[in-house]
C-alpha cells in the first residue's frame, strides 16, 4: 500500500538530521513547514512610521483573543457560496421559473382519473385506497418563490440546496379538501404535473422525487442544473397551497383524528416564514451564525434526516431568541452561537416547549403540543410544530451535545474551535455500543404488537416513525441508569427518480442506535427491582416478564430481580445488548437475529473459543505483584533499606496486549542445569511458551556506602540481588535466579524481574573527568536509558494504573491499540509506551467526545487521533494526573515551536517531561510515522464502514492484516519455533506442545522454567545490528510468522571504498576507482545462516539492488 | 565482485587499489554466496601500544557476525600460526580497558559485520595471507570445526547466561576488594602529595609541576561555572542601563525590532494554518 514513492523515502536514515526530516514531507505537496521567521537587519531596525507602530501594539494585545475570531471567519469563508456558485444558482432558479410558468391547462378530471399524465411520470404518493372524491386539473402556478436559507444567505456547503415554493392556484383545490388526505393526494398530483412538464426540457439535469422530513405525505421535487454542476448544488420544489386558503384551526393537535392528517398543510406558513425572518436577518452576522450553527449541527449528524434538527429550526431558534432578547442585533456570529447552544443546553424542550406565535391566545396552547408531540417549538402560525418528528431523545442528544461543547469552549486547555466545529461525530465513534436494526419489516409487527394503529394512521403508514419513538421509551426504560444516552441514526429522506415508485418504508437503511454508557453500572449483572409486595412490582414484572423472579438479597429483602449472564468481563460488557435484545423480543416483536449489535470488537484478537477482555488476567498479575511488593517491603537484614517498590510494566498497568498468564511447566520437555535449578529449552523440541519476565523495580536507600564508580555501582546492584534472592528463597521458598542486572523471581507460574536502582546512578554515569582533570556532566544515551527504565517507566506504570482505576475500559483499549501496531508491523516503532499515552489521551483529552465507555470507541479514537492528529504542527499533550494548566500548554506550545525541527517527528509531552519527548525520541522516523498515519486512517475507514454496514460479512480482522506488498525481502520464519504462535491474527491449525502443563499452579518452588527466550526477538536483534544500516525490519510481535525486510536506498548508492564503511559489501573496480555496493547475495544466504532453524524460507521479491 | 573475478586469473590474489587483497569467504562448504573480506597490513603512522606489532598484525575488513574470535584464528591459521585475534566494531586505535571484569558485566557486545587485527607469529603468515588466491575460500564452518547460528547459538547462549550466585559473589567480592584497593591507594597518593606541600621542618614548601587534578578537590565544571556567574552578575551590578542617550534609543529600537518579529510570526501562523486549508469542517 505504500505509494512508490514514500517506500523508496523510507530508508532514509532515522536520526533526526535537519535537512533530511524536511525534505520528504515537502515533497508531499504540503510544502508549509513552520520556520521561524528570519528578517533581515535592515529590516527589523528600520526606523517605524506611526502606523506601523500602532498596528504593532494592536496586533500584539489582540492577537490571542482574536485568535478564535479569526478561526471562525475563515471556517465561514470556506463554507460560504462563491459568487460563481451564486451566479449559477441564480440563472437556474430563473429557467426554471420560466419554465414553471408556462404549465399549460389540463381538462379537469376525476382525482383518481391518472390518464392525463404519461407513463413516463409517476406520482410520489401511494394512492391507497384507490378512490377518493374530488377533481384535478393542472394550472400554471399562482406563484414562484425562492423561500428557505438561500435568498436569507444562511446557505453552506456542501450539499447547497435552494427551496422554491411553488404555490398552487385555488381553483384546484376544494376547501374541503383537508379531509381524508385529498389535499396531500392533490399536491402530489400537481408535482407530478410540474415533472411532467419539466421532463421535456433539455435545461433540467436530473429530476428525482424525495419527501420533506422524510413524510411520506409531503412529497418535493429535485431538480439538478444538466450536465456537469449537476451533483453540486439542487433546487427542491415544494408545491403549496394559497395563504390563508385552509383556516387554521383545522390543524389543532386536538383535533387530530381519522378525517384529518393535522400537518399536511405545513407548508403554507413555510413561506411566510421565510418573509417573517427576513427582515431579522438583515444584520451580516446573523447569517454567520446561522452558518457556523448548521456547520456545527452538522458536524453531530443532527441536521440530515427525518426528526433532525436541520438548517431551518437553526434559523428559527436565533428568530426566537432575538424576540425573545436572549440575543441582539450587535452580537458577532460567535456569541450567537455561544448563545444558542448555551439556551439549547439549559432548555428542555421536551417539558416547556417553545412558541413563536404571537397571539397565543387564538391557538392550542403548548399544553396540547406537549401531549401530542415529545418536542414542541411552534411556528409564528402558532398551529404547526416544527419539531413535531423529532423525538425526545434526540432532542436530549442535541442538548448534551450543546452542554458538552459549552463545556469544552470553557476549558482553555481545549482547543475550542477545533472541537466545536471542525470534528465530525459519527456516531460510531461517539457512542460506546452501537446496536442496529435490520430488518426494519419486522417494526410492522411491533407497531401491532404495541397497539399503535391510531399513531400509524398519522404517520400515513410509516411504521418504522410510528414506532420509533415507543421503542425508543422502551430501551430507556430498560437500560435506566446504565446509559447517560440514548441515540438514534435518523433515516435519511429518501429519494427516487420521477420515472419509478417510491420506495417502500422497508428500503430505509437500518436504524442504528448508540448508546453512551454509565460505566459503573454498565456492566452490573443485577437488575435490582421494587420489594415484592409494594404496587410498582407488578410494572416491573411486566417490563421484564419472565426474567424478572423474587429474589432474597444479603439484607434480607426480597424483591424482583433480573439476573443477567456474565462470568466473565468479556460477558458483561454485553449485559446491554442482553437487555436490548430481550426487551425487543419481549414488547416488540423483534427477534434477536434482527438486532445487530456492534459492541465487541475487542475480542476479535483473541481465539473466538475463549474470549476475553484481559482484564482477570490482568488483575491477577496485579495481585501476585502485590504480594511481592509486600514481601519485598518486609524483608530484613538487607544491608540497605528498601525505600520503593514499583512496577515497570504494561502487566501492571493492565494494558499488556496478552497479560501474562500462570503456567505449569512439563519438566519432561525440558533440558536442566542443575546447579542454577533451571529449564533450558531442548534442541530439536518446539520452541518453550514464551515467559515475560514482569520487571519490577527496586530502589534501594541511598548512603555513604554506595561507591561513586560506575562499575562498583553495578557490582554492588550484583550483590543486591544475590541477597534478596537468598532472603525471597529462604522466607518464601521462592525459586530465584541472580544475576548482575537483575533477579529472576519464580511466583505464582508468573516470573517477576526485580531491578534494584540506586537513585544517583545517572548522575554517577554522566559525571567524566577530563584529560585536565576537570570533572565535567554530559548526558549520555547510558544514563537516559537507566533513567527511563528506573524513574520514567515505573512513573508511568503507576499513573496509567491510575488511569485504569477511573476508565475501567482504558486498559482493554490500549491493548487493541497495541495489537493493531503490532499486526501492522509498527511495534517497534511506536512503542508500547508511546502507544499507552496516545491511547491515555484519548481518554484525557476526549474533546468533542466523552471519555470512551467501551474498548471499541476507544480504539476506533485512537486511530483517528493518530490519523488526524497535526503531528508537524502540534505537540501532542497529554494532561496525566490533571496536572498542567493552561501556562503550561502555551509553555508547551511556544517551546515546540521555538525548536520543531530539532524535536521528535511525533511530540508527546506529559506533566513530567515537557520539552523533550522522551518517548518518541528514537522513533518513529518521518516515513515510519507517515505510513502509520495513512494506515491509521484506512483501518478507521474499514473499519467503521463494517461495523456500521450490516450486509457486509463482518471480519474485522482485515484491519490486523498488514499489506506485504510493499517491502523487499520476506523471511519466512519456522512456525515450530514461533514461541507466541497462537497469537497470531489467525493462527494457524497446527499447535506444538511447548512445554506447558494443565493444572493449577504452585505458589512457590519448582525449577524456574524457560525465560525471555524467545527466537524471534533474538534473530530480529541480530539482523538490526548486523545490516541495520542497510535495511529496515518489520515484524508482528504477537504471532507473527513472517518478517518484513525493506532496503534502505541510500545504502545502495554505489560508494567509495572506505575502511569504516565496508559492512557486507562487495567492491567493483573500475580502473583506479573503487566502489562498494551491498553484497545482497551473501547478505541473503546470511539470513538464512543466522536464523538456522527458524528461518523457513528467505523471500526475495525484487531486484530492487540490481540498478 | 564478478568484474574482479574476470580481472585476474584463477589461483591468483586479486589486489584492489588502495592495497587491499580481496578474500572471499563463506559460511559452509554447500554455501551458494560469498562475502569478501579484505585484508591488508596493519600500518599506522603512530602506534603506541605494542599490541599490534607492525610487521606481524593483518588488519581484515567485514568479518561476519557468525565469526568470533575464536573462528577468525583458526580461519586464519592455514597462513601460520596466529597470536591473537582482536575484533572491533570500527577500526580504531587500541584501547586500554580499565579493570578487568568478569564476561557478566562487561556491556554486552554488538553482534555484526566487524573488523579485525589479527597478530601472527611470524610476518612470512602476512604475506602468505596477501597472496591466498581469490577463488579459494575461506570456510567458516566445517565438519571438523562446525559453527553454531541460529537457535543452537541461543539456546546455548542462554544456558551460558547462568551464573552461580555464590560464584556471583565471588566476582563482586574480589573486584570490589580491587576497588577499595585502588581507592585507598589514591587516597594515599593524594595525602602524600599533600604532605609534600606542607612545609618541612625548615619551613620549605616543596613545589612540584605536576599533572594538574591532583590537588585535593578536584575541579568540576559545575564549579567553573557558578564563578563564572559570579562575575558576570558583579559585573552587570556596576553597569549603568539607559543611562547614556545612545542606550535609550538601543533599547527603544529592540523594542520596536522584537514586535515586528513576533507580528511577523503570527501572521506567518495564520498564513501556514491557512495554507493547510485547515479550516475546512468536512
Amino acid at each position: 500500500m505504500i505509494p512508490p514513492g514514500s517506500s523508496h523515502e523510507k530508508g532514509e536514515d532515522e536520526a533526526p538530521v535537519k535537512a533530511k526530516r524536511s525534505k520528504p514531507e515537502e515533497a508531499e505537496g504540503e510544502g508549509v513547514v513552520y520556520h521561524p521567521v528570519k528578517l533581515s537587519r535592515s529590516d527589523l531596525y528600520r526606523p517605524p512610521s506611526a502606523d506601523e507602530l500602532n498596528q504593532l501594539k494592536e496586533a500584539e494585545s489582540l492577537f490571542h483573543c482574536s485568535l478564535l475570531k479569526m478561526q471562525m471567519e475563515e471556517l465561514l469563508k470556506e463554507v460560504a457560496l462563491s459568487e460563481r456558485r451564486k451566479g449559477q444558482v441564480d440563472s437556474f432558479i430563473q429557467t426554471v421559473t420560466r419554465l414553471l410558468q408556462t404549465v399549460p391547462d389540463s381538462p379537469e378530471v376525476e382525482v383518481s382519473d391518472l390518464s392525463w399524465l404519461s407513463s413516463a411520470v409517476k406520482v410520489p404518493f401511494l394512492l391507497v385506497p384507490k378512490t377518493t372524491k374530488g377533481k384535478f386539473h393542472m394550472a400554471p402556478p399562482a406563484s414562484i418563490d425562492l423561500v428557505g436559507s438561500y435568498p436569507l444567505g444562511t446557505c453552506i456547503k456542501p450539499r447547497i440546496t435552494v427551496d422554491l415554493a411553488v404555490t398552487i392556484p385555488a381553483d384546484v383545490l376544494h376547501p374541503k379538501d383537508v379531509l381524508n388526505q385529498r389535499y396531500p393526494r392533490k399536491r402530489a398530483l400537481y408535482l407530478a404535473g410540474l415533472a411532467q412538464h419539466l421532463a421535456s426540457s433539455s435545461d433540467i439535469g436530473t429530476m428525482r422525487y424525495s419527501c420533506l422530513h422524510g413524510n411520506r405525505l409531503r412529497p418535493v421535487l429535485l431538480l439538478t442544473p444538466p450536465c456537469k454542476d449537476s451533483s453540486s448544488f439542487t433546487l427542491r420544489v415544494h408545491a403549496c397551497p394559497p395563504p390563508g386558503f385552509f383556516k387554521p384551526s383545522r390543524f389543532h393537535p386536538q383535533r387530530n383524528n381519522i378525517r384529518t392528517d393535522w400537518y399536511t398543510g405545513s407548508q403554507t406558513p413555510l413561506s411566510e416564514l421565510s418573509y417573517h425572518i427576513q427582515s431579522l436577518f438583515l444584520n451580516d452576522s446573523f447569517a454567520d451564525g446561522v452558518a457556523l450553527l448548521k456547520v456545527w449541527l452538522r458536524q453531530r449528524e443532527l441536521d440530515q434526516g427525518t426528526g433532525g434538527f436541520n438548517g431551518f429550526l437553526a434559523s428559527m431558534l436565533l428568530t426566537y431568541l432575538l424576540i425573545t432578547h436572549r440575543i441582539s442585533n450587535t452580537m458577532t456570529a460567535y456569541q450567537l452561537l455561544r448563545n444558542s447552544l448555551n439556551f439549547l443546553a439549559s432548555t428542555d424542550l421536551t417539558v416547556n416547549g417553545i412558541s413563536l406565535a404571537r397571539d397565543p391566545d387564538s391557538t392550542p396552547s403548548l399544553a396540547d403540543f406537549h401531549n401530542a408531540f415529545q418536542v414542541v417549538f411552534v411556528d409564528p402560525s402558532g398551529h404547526l410544530n416544527m419539531c413535531a418528528d423529532m423525538t425526545a431523545c434526540t432532542y436530549k442528544q442535541l442538548q448534551a451535545e450543546a452542554s458538552l461543547s459549552m463545556q469544552f469552549w470553557d476549558d482553555p486547555t481545549v482547543d475550542g474551535f477545533h472541537g466545536l466545529l471542525m470534528t465530525p461525530k459519527p456516531m460510531i465513534r461517539t457512542s460506546d455500543h452501537v446496536f442496529q436494526l435490520c430488518e426494519l419489516v419486522k417494526l410492522q409487527s411491533s407497531c401491532k404488537k404495541l397497539n399503535l394503529l391510531s399513531e400509524l394512521m398519522d404517520h400515513s403508514g410509516n411504521y418504522v416513525h410510528t414506532a420509533l419513538p415507543f421503542i425508543l421509551s422502551l430501551l430507556q426504560r430498560g437500560l435506566g441508569e446504565r446509559i447517560h444516552l440514548l441515540t438514534h441514526s435518523l433515516s435519511p429522506e429518501p429519494e427516487w427518480s420521477v420515472e419509478s415508485d417510491a420506495p417502500k418504508h422497508k428500503a430505509q437503511p437500518p436504524l442504528s442506535f448508540g448508546l453512551l454508557l454509565n460505566p459503573e453500572l454498565a456492566t452490573s449483572v443485577l437488575e435490582r427491582g421494587p420489594s415484592a409486595d409494594s404496587p410498582k412490582a407488578a410494572e416491573f414484572r411486566q417490563l421484564w416478564g419472565s426474567r424478572s423472579e423474587l429474589r432474597r438479597f444479603q439484607d434480607s429483602a426480597i424483591t424482583e430481580a433480573v439476573l443477567w449472564e456474565g462470568k466473565s468481563m468479556c460477558q458483561k460488557q454485553l449485559v446491554p445488548k442482553q437487555i436490548i435484545t430481550h426487551l425487543l423480543q419481549l414488547h416488540a416483536d423483534i427477534p434477536e437475529s434482527s438486532v445487530r449489535y456492534v459492541g465487541h470488537v475487542f475480542d476479535m484478537y483473541h481465539a473466538p473459543q475463549e474470549p476475553s477482555t484481559g482484564e482477570e488476567e490482568s488483575l491477577l498479575v496485579v495481585q501476585s505483584y502485590d504480594d511481592l511488593s509486600r514481601k519485598l517491603w518486609r524483608l530484613e537484614d538487607l544491608p540497605l533499606s528498601i525505600t520503593a517498590v514499583q512496577g515497570a510494566h504494561p502487566a501492571l498497568r493492565y494494558t499488556q496486549v496478552f497479560p501474562p498468564r500462570p503456567l505449569k511447566m512439563d519438566y519432561s520437555f525440558f533440558d536442566r542445569d542443575k546447579p542454577s535449578r533451571s529449564l533450558v529449552p531442548k534442541e530439536g523440541k518446539p520452541c518453550p511458551a514464551y515467559i515475560t519476565p514482569i520487571t519490577v523495580i527496586c530502589h534501594m536507600e541511598g548512603s555513604g556506602k554506595w561507591p561513586h564508580d560506575r562499575l562498583a555501582i553495578r557490582h554492588i546492584r550484583a550483590a543486591f540481588h544475590i541477597r534478596l534472592g537468598e532472603l525471597l528463597k529462604k522466607h518464601h521458598n521462592y525459586t530465584c535466579r541472580p544475576g548482575p542486572t537483575h533477579l529472576d523471581v519464580w511466583k505464582d507460574g508468573l516470573v517477576f524481574r526485580i531491578q534494584v536502582a540506586y537513585h544517583r546512578e545517572p548522575q554517577v554515569l554522566r559525571e567524566s573527568v577530563t584529560a585536565e582533570g576537570l570533572q565535567v556532566v554530559r548526558d549520555n544515551e547510558e544514563a537516559q536509558a537507566l533513567e527511563m527504565a528506573t524513574i520514567h517507566k515505573p512513573l508511568l506504570t503507576s499513573t496509567l494504573h491510575g488511569l485504569q482505576q477511573q476508565h475501567p475500559c482504558f486498559g482493554a483499549a490500549c491493548r487493541l491499540a497495541k495489537r493493531w501496531l503490532g499486526a501492522q508491523l509498527f511495534s517497534d516503532d511506536i512503542t508500547e509506551d508511546t502507544a499507552d499515552l496516545l491511547v491515555a489521551s484519548v481518554f484525557l483529552q476526549p474533546a468533542p467526545f466523552t471519555p470512551p465507555g467501551s474498548p471499541q470507541v476507544g480504539f476506533l479514537r485512537f486511530l483517528h487521533l493518530l490519523s488526524s492528529f497535526d503531528w508537524r504542527n502540534n505537540p501532542l499533550v497529554v494532561n496525566l494526573n490533571n496536572q498542567l494548566t493552561a501556562a503550561d500548554y502555551t509553555e508547551i506550545k511556544n517551546d515546540f515551536m521555538a525548536s520543531r525541527e530539532s524535536l521528535p517527528v511525533m511530540f508527546i509531552a506529559t506533566p513530567k517531561e515537557k520539552k523533550l519527548s522522551i518517548w518518541t525520541k528514537k522513533a518513529p522516523s518521518v516515513q515510519i510515522l507517515q505510513r502509520v498515519v495513512m494506515l491509521a486512517a484506512e483501518s478507521l475507514k474499514v473499519l467503521e464502514q463494517q461495523l456500521m454496514d450490516g450486509g457486509q460479512i463482518q471480519d474485522v480482522r482485515v484491519v490486523m492484516r498488514p499489506p506485504l506488498d510493499a517491502y523487499d525481502v520476506l523471511i519466512h520464519l519456522n512456525v515450530k519455533q514461533v514461541p507466541l504462535l497462537s497469537q497470531a491474527v489467525d493462527p494457524p491449525t497446527v499447535t506444538f506442545g511447548r512445554g506447558v502443563m494443565a493444572g493449577s499452579v504452585t505458589q512457590a518452588g519448582g525449577a524456574l522454567p524457560v525465560i525471555d527466550y524467545n527466537p524471534v526477538a533474538l534473530y530480529l536483534a541480530e539482523l538490526r545490528e548486523s545490516f541495520g544500516d542497510l535495511a529496515l525490519f518489520f515484524c508482528d510481535p504477537y504471532g507473527g510468522t513472517v518478517i518484513a525486510v525493506l532496503w534502505k536506498p541510500k545504502a545502495f548508492i554505489p560508494t567509495p571504498f572506505k575502511t569504516s564503511q565496508m559492512t557486507a559489501r562487495s567492491v567493483e573496480v573500475t580502473g583506479e576507482q573503487v566502489n562498494a555496493i551491498p553484497n545482497v547475495e551473501a547478505i541473503l544466504e546470511d539470513f538464512r545462516i543466522m536464523g538456522q532453524g527458524l528461518v523457513k524460507s528467505v523471500e526475495a521479491r525484487t531486484e530492487k539492488w540490481s540498478f | 565482485m564478478a568484474p574482479s573475478k574476470k580481472k585476474h586469473a584463477s589461483n591468483q590474489p586479486c589486489v584492489i587499489p588502495g592495497g587491499f587483497t580481496v578474500l572471499s569467504l563463506q559460511f559452509g562448504s554447500d554455501s551458494v554466496a560469498q562475502h569478501q573480506l579484505y585484508v591488508k597490513e596493519h600500518k599506522v603512522r603512530a602506534e603506541k601500544c605494542s599490541h599490534r606489532p607492525l610487521d606481524r598484525t593483518l588488519f581484515v575488513l567485514n568479518i561476519p557476525p557468525y565469526c568470533p574470535e575464536g573462528v577468525v584464528k583458526d580461519l586464519f591459521s592455514q597462513f601460520g600460526s596466529v597470536q591473537l585475534v582482536e575484533l572491533r566494531d570500527h577500526p580504531g586505535s587500541f584501547q586500554e580497558s580499565g579493570p578487568k571484569l568478569s564476561r557478566f558485566f562487561k556491556p554486552a557486545a554488538k553482534q555484526g559485520f566487524k573488523v579485525g587485527y589479527i597478530v601472527f607469529h611470524n610476518s612470512s603468515s602476512i604475506k602468505a595471507a596477501k597472496s591466498h588466491p581469490h577463488d579459494v575460500p575461506l570456510v567458516v564452518s566445517t565438519e571438523q570445526r562446525p559453527v553454531r547460528t541460529g537457535v543452537q547459538k541461543w539456546i546455548q547462549a542462554y544456558t551460558e547466561s547462568f551464573i552461580q550466585p555464590d560464584k556471583l559473589q565471588q566476582i563482586v567480592d574480589s573486584f570490589m576488594e580491587d576497588y577499595d584497593k585502588r581507592k585507598e591507594e589514591e587516597a594515599e597518593k593524594q595525602k602524600e602529595e599533600a604532605e609534600q606541600q606542607q612545609e618541612d621542618e625548615e619551613g620549605w614548601v616543596k613545589v612540584t609541576r605536576g599533572p594538574k587534578g591532583t590537588k585535593a578537590r578536584p575541579h568540576s565544571e559545575a564549579a567553573n561555572k557558578k564563578a563564572l556567574q559570579k562575575e558576570i552578575r558583579k559585573k552587570k551590578r556596576k553597569e549603568l542601563l539607559n543611562f547614556y542617550t545612545w542606550q535609550h534609543r538601543n533599547t527603544q529600537k529592540e523594542h520596536i525590532a522584537e514586535l515586528r518579529k513576533k507580528f511577523e510570526e503570527d501572521k506567518q501562523r495564520i498564513a501556514l494554518l491557512r495554507a493547510q486549508r485547515k479550516f475546512k469542517p468536512y
